[in-house]
């Protein structure tokens, strides 16, 4: 029932954007998808806006279609995705007045059984950070705040698990794909000078390519889920870029994606910044 | 049934499995923890029985992910043709058609693959029927019988909790006649499938090209490629040469026509650099230009690639757009 009043309400919100010309296109979701699934949606004509849906099967992140993409732009965004886009204009990859976002709460998206999706079940920020329309959920008020489970472990247990997950890896780089933070036009893994990838598969190539990714979203990841979303085989690396997250928090006191206005940690350098060494020791003089 | 069918128990099942992995490689369904795929096993207890069928195809026992091909050295290029003998169980009839198209497109048209070969030749292949399409799977529309199939050296139909032996050729006959009783006497019943309708493409190449709204199909896809590293029948692979101590190596690796960086030439220009025009290339190798060429559709329903999509795109709602546009 809630979901169904949200959906009209998105739905007139669309409409509404579509009609005054404050938009080009919409990206949003409708139905139609495997297991009940709801699928990404561009609207481009107010009719359209009648097929919109919102519920708990609003799995993908939809802020890597306004990437690249040379229109005014509405957007249905969850809290991650509003966070995502903030964090592509901190980053200037996208201007502020170019993009309409319509922050809706979010208690969380589930699977066909009923289980909390990646991302879902440590999420810390229900309510968008950032929006133009508002939609609102009642529920998300009421959510405990749960601390995400980082730095709790050592450095050789870290290392142990991080093998076992990616022994399940196919170096396909569906993750790197389908992360809003991966724009980069060549990927380093990609770059042949110096040769990142050696052509053997093996277990090396896989932790370059997944410690890789993880330090670069150093301070930028938003925990959206995607990346273990569309992993196929299961692996678990979103775990790894958490302990950078945290590490980037504690040190800096900085959240990715929060502040159109804060420039990100790793973008700034002030006189008193905490430096460190190579994974998080002694700085090395 | 006539008074020739075979049934066996899942224990003689896992004695004639556990008898062929003495001196074979053995993949079968096993759990990585995360997902069901086709693993090398050297336990049957590892095996994991039942109608769930593995995330991804079992190409990669013919056609693996990483393969060293070539060494170079002072002696000149030499190539080693892979000579172990392997097993493969549990493959379903939508598989077992794309291994077959494999066969075909590697090792009956114009260039030949040497390692696909000694692979499917040094390979004994045992299916498995479906008891029931799962969500996404479009099978029957792809002309493949979820319950029979004679592209494998053994079929077998999980029934109750014995397999009755469906099918068997005569490399099966000769490897595994001494493991189950009365295979060699076996006379096979072919039977014909007619699916009640058939998805497939008769449009030109032009039409695909100039009537079809590429732009407006793809925009929701993310070129993740990971349609191409679940499908069947996806086959494409690309080079790279390294150069360790005094020897070189080449080795095989799967590419995907997804990927931006598949067709960038050395000058830069790229052929297919926007995604809508990757996405044409997907949906026509597999439904128009295979045809052409081999006579055969290159998609066999088994719906991978939907169930994979993290945007849900469906290669069978596409084609179906496809139709109803081009008719």
């Amino acid at each position: 029932m809630i979901y169904e009043e949200m959906t009209k309400q998105i739905r007139e919100a669309a409409k509404r954007l579509l009609k005054e010309g404050a938009v080009d296109v919409i990206l949003a979701y409708r139905g139609g998808g495997l297991n009940e699934m709801q699928v990404p949606f561009f609207v481009k004509k107010p009719e359209d806006a009648e097929l919109i849906e919102w519920g708990d099967r609003c799995y993908q992140n939809l802020a890597p279609y306004v990437h690249g993409l040379n229109k005014k732009v509405g957007i249905l965004a969850k809290p991650c995705d509003v966070r995502a886009i903030v964090q592509y204009i901190t980053e200037f990859q996208i201007e502020r007045d170019k993009v309409t976002i319509i922050g809706v709460d979010c208690i969380g998206m589930v699977d066909e059984n009923g289980n909390a999706r990646p991302g879902c079940s440590e999420c810390r920020v229900h309510k968008p950070p950032v929006y133009d329309e508002y939609i609102r959920d009642e529920r998300a008020a009421n959510l405990p705040a749960i601390e995400p489970k980082a730095g709790e472990t050592t450095l050789e247990e870290n290392l142990e698990r991080f093998q076992k997950e990616i022994d399940k890896c196919i170096l396909c780089y569906s993750c790197r794909q389908a992360c809003y933070g991966c724009y980069c036009k060549t990927c380093f893994i990609e770059r042949d000078m110096p040769d990142w990838q050696p052509a053997e598969i093996d277990t090396g190539t896989k932790i370059t390519f997944h410690m890789g990714r993880a330090m670069h979203l150093a301070g930028r990841c938003v925990d959206c889920g995607a990346c273990e979303a569309a992993c196929q085989s299961g692996v678990n690396v979103r775990y790894i870029i958490r302990e950078v997250t945290k590490f980037i928090e504690d040190a800096y006191g900085y959240s990715a994606g929060m502040d159109a206005e804060e420039p990100p940690a790793l973008l700034t350098n002030k006189f008193d910044d905490k430096e460190f060494g190579f994974l998080g020791g002694e700085r090395h003089e | 049934m006539s008074e020739a069918a075979i049934k066996l128990t899942k224990g003689e099942l896992e004695k004639m499995l556990a008898a062929l992995m003495r001196d074979r490689t053995v993949f079968a369904p096993g759990s990585t923890g995360a997902k069901l795929e086709y693993l090398p096993v050297d336990d049957v207890s590892d095996i994991v029985f039942g109608d769930e069928l593995p995330y991804k195809s079992p190409k990669d026992v013919f056609f693996p992910r990483c393969e060293k091909i070539v060494t170079f050295s002072e002696n000149g290029a030499e190539a080693e043709l892979p000579e172990t003998q392997t097993v493969l169980f549990g493959a379903r009839p939508c598989d077992l058609e794309a291994l077959d198209m494999l066969k075909t497109i590697l090792t009956q048209g114009k260039f030949k693959d040497p390692f696909f070969a000694a692979r499917y030749e040094n390979a004994l292949i045992i299916g498995l029927a479906c008891a029931e399409k799962k969500p996404g799977c479009f099978c029957d529309q792809r002309e493949t019988d979820l319950d029979y199939s004679e592209k494998c050296d053994l079929f077998l139909r999980a029934d109750g909790d014995k397999f009755e032996v469906l099918y068997v050729s005569d490399k099966g006959k000769k490897a595994l006649g001494a493991h189950i009783p009365g295979l060699e006497q076996f006379k096979n019943t072919p039977r014909e499938f007619r699916p009640a309708e058939t998805l497939s493409l008769d449009a030109a190449e032009d039409d695909l090209f100039t009537k079809i709204d590429w732009e407006e199909i793809t925009e929701t896809c993310q070129s993740c490629g990971i349609c191409t590293y679940v499908c069947p029948t996806c086959h494409c692979f690309m080079f790279k040469d390294v150069e360790e101590d005094d020897k070189a190596y080449r080795y095989r690796n799967w590419d995907s026509c997804m990927f931006p960086k598949f067709t960038l030439h050395a000058s830069g220009h790229n052929p297919r650099a926007a995604k809508r025009e990757r996405y044409r290339q997907r949906v026509a190798h597999k439904y128009v230009y295979i045809k052409e060429n081999f006579g055969m559709t290159a998609c066999t329903g088994c719906g991978r690639c939907i169930r994979s999509c993290p945007a849900g795109m469906s290669i069978k709602t596409v084609v179906e757009g496809i139709r109803e546009e081009l008719q």
